[in-house]
């Protein structure tokens, strides 16, 4: 069986500019993987060729097994795709909305009737289901947009940006959706961001697109131990502070910390911490405060590109 | 203006179409017993009715302009700079004038190119423009108190038809003498009619100051009319702005 | 052989739905339809008003401007029905709905199939706003009784059709609302350049060249000839030739144009 998302030397060129150069994909039957990157990598780029909607300039795409380019209608059979800024009509509503889709796929009128006051449910729109999209808040948008592309559903789902631009708590409640649905159904989901958090939250694996190429990939914890150790900051009383200073370099290696803390490398997982304080137990120093930062995906992504990604300081 | 191709092709591009279309389809209409010039070409009836046209569809741009101004809060800037108050109508009724000025000068050199004749020669040629840019300045009055009323480009846009619906209901295409009953009756009414008649007095039979004068008189009763309610309705604006 | 048929009837759904999500918007957006239906009404009074006398001239074979006239505004009104499936789909390329139809395992050919069924849809409301007025308020004839009615209403459907694949073609090209001006004049052109508001013999000049070879002028005189005498095989036959024609030519170019909105 082949991989549900395959992606060969995938290229696509605009003019003189390479969105997306070369990219190769293997995703995992089930698995929720991020396509993390700042706004105009080339990630929208590359779910459009996914999902057949663009051409790919050169290289080659399977998606669930069928070719985007010479198969792109079985392509579309089995899909379903959630796009960026949710392109709803507003003079829809919800339901009429859904039984659309339903035909647009070939679902029969009677099992329509059973699937769009399901999925309705599912998303929580049972109640707003009559009224007309326009006035939906952007959360209510991105979830009917999500029970869109679940009428038929689809093996691999396409989540192009899926909070963007939503406040934190509908973000939350999509992300719930997400894992639910990967979980109880093992829907494989392609999942496009620019939040690190979000990557961070749901994907098993993450790849990250800077202009148009993948620069890391891997799932997120592997990513971040590849940066580097863990930094652990100590705060001691200002008497013991050369004291403590030596004891703690002599276990890893010195970072820049602020006036009256003192930072180091900590490689040797959690386990070391322990290490740590008891050495400086021994000497009598008093700990004042204790903390250990892992690297951020946005550490990982300033090592690949040299960069902080906007909204970096989420994490 | 020369940026916004699209705004202005079109009040070039129909006026002549129509020109074009109506003066070999309707040729013969001239030997219809009372046509009133039977000696004419029917384009030379039309040329004036047809420039006109073309000026009052491009008066709605001003205006356009000013309701989007409104919409995208421009206007507020400018009201909160030391611009003064008048010069923001005056700005846009000298722009509607301008822009008057320019098609119709643009049109009646296409027409002659197209073997149009002026029986009054320069005279005639320069009091067509002359009424048409003042005509354009004064429907343009009333676009511009409706922009301010409403700040909608929707709305203002939406009045294209109103206009079309004065033209068509006047003696622009064909001579009231000839019109049946009721319709004809609302054409004969028509102020447009009046000046469009009076246009045509000057370019078939030759300049008159005369008559000349008739058609400003009305025209100049429109832009006062115009222009007395953009006033209300900008004194409307600031006094809800402030 | 049943999942042939079974495919069809799948293809026809989709059509059928296309069509019907169009009329849910003319519904709730009568902004949108209003004009459609007034200028066409407007264009009736207008045009016999204004040239209520031409019909003395040569050629027009009636004594009422209003039944030269009526098949005129009619078919003026079926052209800006054909706006309508093109307007739809430049919004929805706008916004980017048109991607989700794209997305979806469906034809190209029962996507456009279904604009085409939006657009003639809506155009037998003008074609009914204009009959009325112009038997109720102008006095038109209709010496070709029923016939005349129905080769009305046909031809009205018929050039709805043909302006809205030609209009779709456009739209696919320039994928903006702003499409649609250079549609309107391009197809209003076409309109203009016929038999319209005045027959060939009236006409002088290059017009009568370009009208006399226009399609439309077929069209037309076949939509029109109830209102002035008998429905007959040899009024009807060339417009049916140029309107199998048009429907040929503009069904390719908008398919063709449709080959666009994949880059």
């Amino acid at each position: 069986m082949d991989n549900p998302i395959e992606a060969k030397g995938l290229t696509r060129v605009f003019g003189d500019l390479v969105a997306v150069n070369s990219i190769n994909l293997s995703i995992n039957e089930g698995e929720v993987f991020g396509f993390l990157g700042p706004n105009g990598a080339g990630k929208s780029t590359a779910v459009r060729m996914l999902t057949t909607l663009l051409k790919p300039s050169g290289g080659s795409a399977k998606v669930a097994g069928y070719d985007v380019a010479s198969e792109a209608s079985m392509v579309r059979k089995k899909i379903g795709v959630a796009l960026q800024d949710a392109a709803i009509d507003p003079l829809m509503t919800g339901n009429e909305l859904l039984k659309l889709q339903a035909v647009l796929h070939g679902i029969t009128r009677q099992d329509a009737k059973i699937r769009c006051p399901e999925l309705l449910e599912r998303v929580g729109l049972t109640a707003a289901g009559d009224k007309r999209v326009g006035t939906y808040s952007g959360g209510m948008r991105r979830r009917l947009d999500l029970a869109l592309s679940l009428v038929h559903r689809p093996k691999v789902l396409f989540l192009d940006e899926p909070t963007t631009g939503l406040d934190p708590t509908s973000r939350v409640a999509l992300w719930e959706e997400v894992r639910t649905l990967n979980k109880e159904i093992g829907t494989t989901v392609f999942l496009t961001t620019q939040y690190l958090e979000e990557a961070d939250q749901l994907a098993q694996r993450i790849a990250i697109i800077d202009n148009g190429q993948i620069v890391r990939e891997g799932s997120p914890a592997a990513l971040k131990s590849d940066v580097g150790a863990p930094t652990l900051r100590v705060d001691v009383v200002d008497s013991d502070f050369e004291i403590a200073k030596q004891v703690m370099t002599e276990l890893g290696e010195e970072r820049p910390a602020r006036k009256g803390r003192i930072a180091i490398g900590l490689t040797g997982g959690t386990r070391a911490i322990t290490v740590v304080l008891k050495a400086l137990e021994d000497q009598n120093i008093e700990v004042q405060h204790v903390e250990l930062d892992e690297p951020s995906l946005d550490d990982v992504f300033a090592d690949a590109t040299g960069r902080r990604l906007e909204g970096g300081g989420d994490t | 203006m020369i940026r916004q191709p699209q705004a202005w092709a079109p009040t070039l591009f129909f006026p002549l179409l129509l020109a074009a279309v109506y003066s070999s389809q309707f040729s013969k209409a001239v030997s219809l017993p009372e046509f009133p010039y039977p000696d004419v070409t029917f384009l030379d009836f039309i040329l004036p009715a047809c420039v006109i046209q073309g000026v009052l569809f491009g008066s709605t741009n001003s205006a356009t302009d000013l309701a989007g101004d409104i919409e995208n809060a421009f206007m507020d800037r400018l009201l909160s700079s030391p611009v003064s108050r008048s010069s923001i109508l005056i700005a846009r009724l000298t722009s509607a004038f301008s822009y008057g000025l320019v098609q119709a000068t643009i049109l009646i050199l296409v027409f002659f190119a197209f073997g149009a004749e002026l029986s009054g020669g320069i005279r005639s040629a320069l009091a067509l423009i002359l009424i048409t840019s003042f005509l354009s300045m004064g429907v343009g009055s009333f676009l511009i108190a409706i922009a301010l009323k409403t700040g909608s480009q929707e709305v203002v846009n939406s009045l294209f038809p109103v206009i079309f619906v004065f033209i068509f209901i006047s003696s622009a295409f064909f001579p009231v003498e000839l019109m049946d009953g009721w319709y004809g009756q609302i054409a004969e009414w028509n102020p447009l009619t009046w000046i469009i008649d009076w246009t045509r007095v000057i370019t078939i039979e030759g300049f008159s100051w005369k008559v000349l004068l008739q058609a400003f008189s009305v025209i100049a009763l429109i832009s006062l009319a115009g222009i007395a309610t953009s006033i209300r309705q900008l004194k409307r604006r600031l006094a809800m702005a402030s | 052989m049943t999942s042939l048929s079974s495919y069809w009837s799948n293809q026809w759904l989709i059509t059928a739905a296309i069509t019907k999500r169009g009329l849910l918007r003319m519904r709730r957006l009568p902004s949108l339809l209003i004009p459609s239906i007034i200028m066409p009404i407007f264009f009736v009074i207008a045009f016999s008003g204004s040239f209520s006398s031409v019909v003395q001239l040569d050629g027009y074979d009636t004594n009422k401007a209003v039944n030269w006239m009526a098949a005129w505004a009619i078919l003026q009104g079926s052209a800006f029905s054909g706006l309508g499936g093109g307007g739809l789909t430049a919004t929805d390329l706008e916004n980017g709905f048109f991607d989700r139809l794209r997305a979806a395992p469906i034809t190209p050919a029962s996507l456009i199939a279904g604009l085409v069924g939006y657009s003639i849809t809506r155009a037998t409301l003008p074609t009914t706003a204009v009959l009325i007025v112009s038997f109720g308020v102008l006095d038109a004839d209709m010496p070709g009784g029923i016939l005349g009615f129905v080769i009305a209403y046909f031809t009205a459907i018929a050039i709805a059709a043909v302006m809205s694949l030609f209009v779709l073609g456009i739209v696919f090209k320039m994928k903006t609302l702003k499409s649609l001006a250079v549609a309107q004049v391009v197809m209003f052109s076409m309109m203009f350049l016929s038999v319209g508001q005045a027959p060939l013999e009236a006409i002088e000049g290059w017009l009568y060249h370009v009208a006399k070879y226009n399609p439309i002028t077929h069209v037309i005189r076949m939509g029109r000839q109830g209102f002035l005498g008998d429905v007959t095989w040899a009024g009807t036959q060339p417009g049916l030739i140029s309107i199998a024609l048009l429907m040929a030519g503009a069904g390719i170019w908008a398919r063709g144009c449709y080959r666009k909105v994949d880059i």
